[in-house]
């Protein structure tokens, strides 16, 4: 048996009250694994960022971890707008949120840059008007954990 | 491990309305009686609220048996001072105590105070910017919480050891005693203070009483005092038993304008963290949680509403400004570091699956087909909080799907048709004489 694990949540755009219950259940997931908490960490930053993303910008999708004995892939994957240019996207306070969605306190501008720091490797693929996906990855066994 | 609470057998009815109460999912019932995993109870108290029968209580010494052997030294919690309506300064309870023959160490407990502000300031002063905002230790059932699900915050933790403790180590630096000491305690988690500290070896009070016992025994007294002649006890200390009163000593103590935050209640303390967590508190540089109601005086281990504690405690007259004196006594006191956790608080989590990623990853498949076989509706017939604390329990070894009583229900059913088919089914001699007939 090829030793894998996985989960996937459902994520609803613009449903603010349940944001965060699929981090959440990734992180659960990660402590009964026994993943280190330096990462389990990590994966938390990554996975609330992309779950909010999901939540404001795509209008909903689904968002994915895989675990190997090797490494966490943590996806996100939506049939949303699509990020018109990355490179601005990926940096530190650029946003394209709502003032409705900032009187919330979201919206900062923070996530993807975050996502970044956090992860291993990082791979964003989008299409205007077609979606998104990111894949970001997480390494076990590269050195002691924190990269801040 | 042990926890601050205690069960009382003979009581439990085993009616499960606790197992919901707790945030970590700590209780069981099994076989008819509660069960507190200790692993992962952080000592909050929430059961203790939620049960009728009072079949859970903290853990404290008998009190009677302490007094029976001689005078008591009580380290007492700010909230004790604010129980009693005759009594409301901490001179006045001095007196009162000191009429039946009980020694308080409230000079040595205000110095102590001091002294945890003033250092915790200068840790916040000292921090970088990415470390702040520091966590107050002052709630142990905080610390407990941050060390079992979220101990990616360790690091914030002040390196500040309890008042409580350190009041007593001056007494007995100062006095060269070694009598015992008494914490009068209002909550289960500080039972842990003297029964399992985190961050030392070994307390250096002895005995752990609650603030509803003592004050009963008071009130029951009820010695006359003098209300004039007031002991100039300091009263910053005081503030600690509320929500903020902590921060706003700090404050008193910081040299630059200090950003601070306080919040009461488990659920409040929950969302807190998890806010921090991800990194969505900046520009806060201390954050004070306490899981009850109000601060310490919503602790189940006192007497008083907490309502009217809170307004005698705002009607205290609190000299927020340090004398000259205390000032150099505190600096003095902070070189020795005396007031300083002995060891890192290490993490807690609730053990994996497995020792291993590949066969808990198999075990964590294995629990989830045993969770999409249960109703998913969280009844708590089967002793566990959730239908998925029970799938976890079976993976673990510690219970059966048959636990379920739906699973129990259609066993039986199943069990039952077989019954029924068995026993239309005739032994081959009864066929034959049927023919025969
Ligand atoms: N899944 C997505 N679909 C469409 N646009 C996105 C998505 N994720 C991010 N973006 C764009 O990238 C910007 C930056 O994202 P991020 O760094 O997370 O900041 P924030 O979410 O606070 O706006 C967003 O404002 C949005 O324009
Ligand atoms: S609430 Fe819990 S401890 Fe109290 S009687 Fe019911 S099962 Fe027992
Ligand atoms: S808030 Fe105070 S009384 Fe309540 S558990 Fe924490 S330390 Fe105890
Ligand atoms: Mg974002």
């Amino acid at each position: 048996m090829d030793s894998h694990y996985e989960v996937e949540f459902t994520v609803r755009g613009d449903d603010f009250l349940a944001a965060g219950e699929a981090s959440n259940q990734i992180k659960e997931t990660l402590i009964m694994l026994g993943v280190p908490s330096a990462i389990s960490r990590r994966a938390s930053v990554i996975t609330y960022e992309a779950e909010m993303n999901l939540v404001i910008h795509s209008g909903g999708g689904t968002l994915r971890a895989v675990i190997t004995p090797e490494k966490l892939t943590i996806q996100a994957t939506d049939r949303g707008p699509g990020i018109p240019d990355l490179h601005l996207a990926m940096r530190e306070g650029f946003s394209t949120a709502p003032d409705r969605v900032r009187e919330m306190g979201f919206g900062a501008g923070m996530g993807l840059p975050n996502i970044k720091r956090n992860s291993d490797n990082l791979e964003i693929e989008s299409e205007v008007g077609k979606g998104t996906t990111l894949t970001a990855t997480i390494l076990f066994h590269e050195g002691p954990g924190d990269r801040r | 491990m042990e926890t601050g609470i205690k069960i009382i057998e003979g009581s439990c009815k085993g009616c499960v309305n606790c197992i919901k109460s707790c945030p970590t999912e700590a209780l069981r019932v099994v076989d008819g009686k509660v069960r507190i995993l200790s692993d992962l109870c952080i000592d909050c108290g929430e059961c203790l609220r939620s049960c009728r029968e009072k079949a859970l209580a903290l853990d404290e010494d008998d009190w009677d048996l302490i007094r029976s052997h001689g005078p008591a030294t009580l380290m007492a919690d700010p909230t004790f001072c604010a129980q009693f309506s005759h009594y409301w300064t901490p001179g006045l309870v001095r007196k009162a105590l000191a009429s039946l023959g009980i020694k308080d160490l409230f000079d040595e407990t205000a110095r102590a105070f001091d002294l945890a502000a003033f250092a915790t300031a200068r840790q916040i002063e000292e921090a970088s910017k990415e470390s702040l905002p520091l966590i107050s230790i002052y709630c142990p059932a905080v610390v407990r919480l941050i060390q079992v699900r979220f101990p990616e915050l360790l690091h914030r933790l002040v390196e500040t050891e309890t008042p409580l403790e350190t009041g007593t180590l001056l007494w007995r630096k100062e006095t060269g005693s070694d009598e015992g000491v008494i914490l009068v305690t209002p909550c289960s988690a500080k039972v842990m203070l003297v029964r399992g500290p985190v961050g030392r070896e070994k307390s250096t009070m002895g005995h752990v009483v609650s603030v509803k016992r003592l004050a009963r025994d008071l009130l029951a007294a009820g010695p006359k005092v003098d209300g004039a002649a007031l002991d100039p006890v300091g009263s910053r200390w005081l503030a600690w038993a509320l929500r903020g009163g902590e921060s706003r000593h700090i404050k008193a103590f910081s040299k630059k304008n200090i950003t601070t935050m306080a919040v009461s209640g488990l659920r409040n303390t929950i969302d807190l963290l998890q806010d921090l967590e991800l990194g969505r508190l900046k520009g806060v540089d201390f954050v004070e949680c306490r899981v009850c109601d109000l601060g310490c005086i919503g602790g189940i281990g006192n007497a008083e509403s907490r309502f009217l504690s809170e307004l005698r405690l705002s009607r205290q007259p609190i000299e927020w400004v340090a004398t000259e004196r205390e000032k150099a006594d505190l600096a003095d006191l902070y070189e020795t570091g005396i007031w300083k956790l002995e060891q890192p608080i290490q993490p807690r989590p609730r053990p994996s699956l497995a020792d291993t990623l590949d066969e808990a990853m198999k075990k964590l498949k294995t629990m989830q087909a045993v969770y999409a076989e249960l109703p998913h509706i969280d009844c708590g017939a089967c002793g566990r909080p959730s239908c998925r604390a029970l799938a976890e329990d079976v993976v673990r070894g510690e219970g059966e799907i048959t636990d379920c009583v739906f699973k129990l229900r259609e066993r039986i059913s199943v069990l039952g048709e077989e019954i029924t088919a068995l026993s239309g089914k005739l032994p081959h001699a009864f066929h034959e004489r049927k023919h025969a007939k």
